[in-house]
């Protein structure tokens, strides 16, 4: 019984050893052909073809101001109005939950013509802003930090106020950090989800200026499909997903964990 | 309202009432407007870019308009007509149909499978990394990644099967191919991480009901159908919302892989309103187009937050 058990345990285990062999093995496989030439030496050549074949540099700096400048914009719009409507009972209140309900509910990919008309007339086509305004308030922000904030008990507050704190040092003394979970998750939410955003960057941009990673790869990946410059492609890929999968290594539990909290599970 | 107090205390000692009176009315008035002034330009984003939008897309669907996008003349349910009249769009709204119950359906039985092998395991860096790489790679890249597998004769695909005798093949050249491709690229992508909730799901059964189970069933299938799944199914059904509304969205593997070939086979409903909008110009189309996939969304959405939000409740 024990031995059919434990026969039972080491089955799993290798079947679990299998699927998971299955699912890298496309992004492993990649990488060996970018990586390794036919005689088996290593090589540096796809990759530096590839570098130079897009401007990563920029594409990458499109990315990175484009992801954490929203997430910090998201954030603090987010602390504020999670804040207010948490503490405060004023007129309208009920309305502008209902507006950031809506940025929840409503998916932008059902609104992109309106939306792009609406940038260009504003002149802010092909423009980072224009990437990002339309995402700057998250209702997930907000609801995320409202839900923190309600969370900090009133005597907290009360000793705070005793001791002589505004309510800007309140926010920053008491509840900010008492909100610092919920805005460590709040962030692999928000990068997760605009550094793989794709549509909206792709429709906005017109020129590589403001283009970010992975509207850039695509560009280049349609581009080549043609000339079949296949090799091209994997290396693209190697360069665009190598960081990322770096950082996944390293911080895989931690991310996971945020990823728990976000989801309350 | 530092500001405010000395002031105030100041104005008590000299006149007592009027001033204090005054200025805790200002302080009421102020009270009720500063959070309608700090919560303002965050509103006014949303308002901008979702609500206005949505209510001018819905009026726009109900009028023609000319290659710039300009409203011209009110045609009622015209654009819909239209819409549904087009032989293209009856063909895209059946794929992305077929598309969707494939895709969440393997994605839902991958991850379901996953899940039951995982939840009772502690996991290592190898099998996280390998299991959710596809889950943090953009899906531009893992389309790439697949592109780069099924290319006739030179992908690792046709590599392998001609290793095993078979001949070459395009893959993304035949209509059902070039599905089953998309559905398979979609289960590769999404079935770990909505493995990932159901996990969370499954941890939650609490050990005493399984254990009692155990003894009862060996098997462990009627365990399953009559503990496991019942207690499991606000998660199942969180997750199903999840990969609905995730290949109702589907457009980045198509922009890649297919460009909605061949024959229009992969031509889904987002790959056609981007091209309605911005490459046939068909503003009025679009608009109608637009108008059904903000309803069809936004119940989903809708019914995802409310299985999020009632979760967090059950299972704590």
């Amino acid at each position: 019984m024990a031995v059919v058990q434990r026969l039972r345990g080491q089955g799993t285990r290798i079947v679990i050893f299998l699927i998971a062999l299955l699912w890298v093995a496309p992004t492993l496989w990649t990488f060996y052909e970018t990586f390794v030439t036919r005689g088996l030496h290593f090589t540096w050549a796809n990759l530096s073809t590839a570098w130079q074949s897009a401007p990563f540099p920029e594409f990458g700096l499109n990315t990175l101001i484009i992801v954490f400048g929203l997430f910090l914009v998201q954030s603090l719009f987010g602390a504020v109005c999670g804040f207010v409507l948490a503490k405060q009972r004023f007129f309208l209140r009920t309305v502008f939950f209902v507006i950031f309900l809506l940025q929840v509910v409503i998916p932008i990919y059902a609104l992109i013509v309106p939306d792009y008309q609406l940038l260009r007339s504003f002149h802010l086509l092909n423009s980072r802003t224009g990437i990002m305004l339309p995402y700057a308030t998250s209702g997930i922000a907000v609801l995320a930090f409202y839900q923190a904030f309600r969370g900090v008990p009133l005597e907290v507050e009360e000793a705070g106020r005793l001791d002589g704190c505004s309510p800007a040092q309140l926010l920053r003394h008491i509840y900010l950090p008492s909100a610092f979970p919920a805005m460590a998750a709040f962030a692999v939410v928000s990068v997760s989800y605009h550094w793989t955003d794709f549509l909206w960057p792709l429709i906005v941009t017109s020129t590589n200026h403001a283009r970010p990673l992975v509207v850039g790869l695509a560009m280049l990946s349609q581009a080549s499909e043609s000339g079949a410059q296949w090799s091209l492609i994997a290396a693209a890929t190697v360069i665009v997903t190598l960081p990322i999968l770096v950082i996944f290594a390293l911080f895989s539990r931690r991310i996971v964990q945020a990823f728990s909290t976000t989801f309350h599970i | 309202m530092t500001r405010d107090l000395p002031s105030e205390r100041g104005g008590a000692s000299a006149s007592p009432r009027p001033r204090a009176e005054r200025s805790s009315r200002a302080r009421r008035l102020g009270k009720e407007l500063l959070p309608v002034a700090v919560l303002a330009i965050p509103a006014a984003i949303v308002v901008t870019f979702i609500v206005v939008p949505a209510i001018t897309v819905l009026i726009h669907s109900l009028f023609a308009a000319n290659a710039l996008g300009d409203v011209e003349q009110f045609i009622g349910l015209g654009n819909y007509q239209a819409l549904f009249a087009s032989p293209t769009f009856q063909l895209v709204w059946i794929n992305t149909l077929v598309y969707t119950v494939l895709a969440t359906g393997l994605s839902m039985a991958v991850a379901l499978v996953l899940s039951l092998l995982l939840h009772r395991r502690r996991m290592n860096l190898a099998t996280t990394f390998s299991l959710f790489s596809p889950t943090v790679i953009p899906m531009i890249a893992a389309a790439n990644l697949w592109l780069y597998f099924t290319i006739p004769g030179y992908g690792v695909v046709d590599r392998v099967a001609r290793f095993v005798g078979l001949g070459q093949m395009n893959w993304l050249g035949y209509p059902g191919t070039a599905v089953l491709t998309l559905v398979l690229l979609f289960t590769w992508k999404y079935a770990p991480y909505y493995a990932f909730f159901l996990i969370a799901g499954l941890q939650a059964v609490p050990g005493h009901v399984r254990d009692a189970a155990r003894l009862e069933d060996k098997r462990g299938f009627m365990t399953f159908r009559y503990v496991i799944l019942p207690l499991l199914k606000p998660m199942l059904l969180f997750t199903l919302t999840l990969s609905i509304i995730n290949a109702v969205e589907t457009i980045d593997p198509i922009y890649v892989m297919t460009q909605g070939g061949p024959n229009n086979a992969t031509n889904f409903l987002m790959y056609y309103l981007y091209n309605l909008g911005f490459n046939y110009f068909n503003w009025g189309q679009a608009d109608a187009l637009s108008v059904i996939l903000a309803v069809v969304l936004s119940a989903f959405s809708i019914v995802y937050l409310y299985l999020l939000e009632r979760r967090s409740f059950l299972w704590q």
